[in-house]
């Protein structure tokens, strides 16, 4: 004999699952979260892409600035340098020294 | 696994500043003018640092080599003046004689000078009004500086 419909959803309402708790649990999943960031270079840049880009802001900015303000200065000492050949060319003083 | 990741990161991340600042560094170049400081070229960086036209450089060409006559003569003077008052210095003779000699000395570096600004200015009046500016603040300063023996780091070893 079946059972009824009537009984199935009875014992169905009634039923209650009452697992252990595992303090283990968000470790786990946060373990799990780790490990799929980890899995391929894009997918570690892309879980660290706020840090990567702040450094990246930074790094690329500070190199830029350095570049540009090294090239001013040579271009700063060279004018320096030819200004003063120039001025020696033209200036008896000078010349009054530097001939024998 | 992470650190492999991080390592590769931050390597792209060192060639891509090293990359931006080798660009910057050449965008703020000025290979002409570099050239002509390496040569001692003067007239070049004329040329090239105040974007003189062909017309423009003939004719301060022109003026540079008269005043070369001008300059020549002034050294002279100046040396001839120079000896006098070291003769007399050596002496230990006449104090007033060595006043005059100093004296005259000083007037003739004063003629110098008056003679190279004059000079300068024209050449400046041969440029294009902005670039004739630049060139003479530039370049005045550094006469008004220039000490009556040469500074020792000018290095100033190309007598002409």
């Amino acid at each position: 004999m079946k059972p009824s419909r009537d009984s199935l959803s009875e014992a169905l309402a009634s039923w209650r699952a009452t697992p252990p708790a595992d303090p283990n649990f968000r470790q786990a999943v946060w373990q799990r979260i780790g490990r799929q960031a980890d899995s391929s270079w894009p997918a570690y840049v892309r879980s660290h892409a706020a840090v990567w880009s702040l450094i990246a802001v930074i790094a690329l900015g500070a190199a830029g600035y350095s570049g540009s303000a090294v090239a001013r200065a040579h271009v700063r000492a060279d004018r320096d340098a030819i200004v003063v050949t120039y001025l020696v060319d033209l200036d008896p003083r000078v010349q009054a020294v530097l001939k024998p | 696994m992470a650190m492999k990741y991080f390592a590769g990161t931050l390597a792209v991340l060192v060639l891509a500043a090293a990359a931006t600042g080798f660009i910057c560094f050449q965008l703020s170049s000025d290979p002409k003018l570099h050239a002509a400081a390496a040569q001692g070229d003067a007239l070049l960086w004329l040329r090239t640092d105040f974007h003189l036209t062909d017309a423009q450089f003939a004719a301060i060409r022109q003026l540079h080599d008269s005043y070369a006559g001008t300059c020549g003569e002034h050294c002279r003077m100046i040396q001839e003046a120079t000896r006098a008052r070291d003769a007399l210095a050596a002496a230990h003779g006449d104090a007033a004689a060595l006043d005059a000699a100093n004296r005259q000395l000083q007037g003739l570096r004063l003629v110098c000078e008056t003679a190279i600004t004059r000079h300068v200015r024209q050449v400046a009046t041969l440029m294009a009004p902005e670039d004739g500016r630049r060139y003479l603040a530039l370049v005045l300063p550094k006469i008004a500086a220039f000490d009556h023996l040469a500074a020792p780091d000018l290095h100033l070893n190309r007598p002409h």
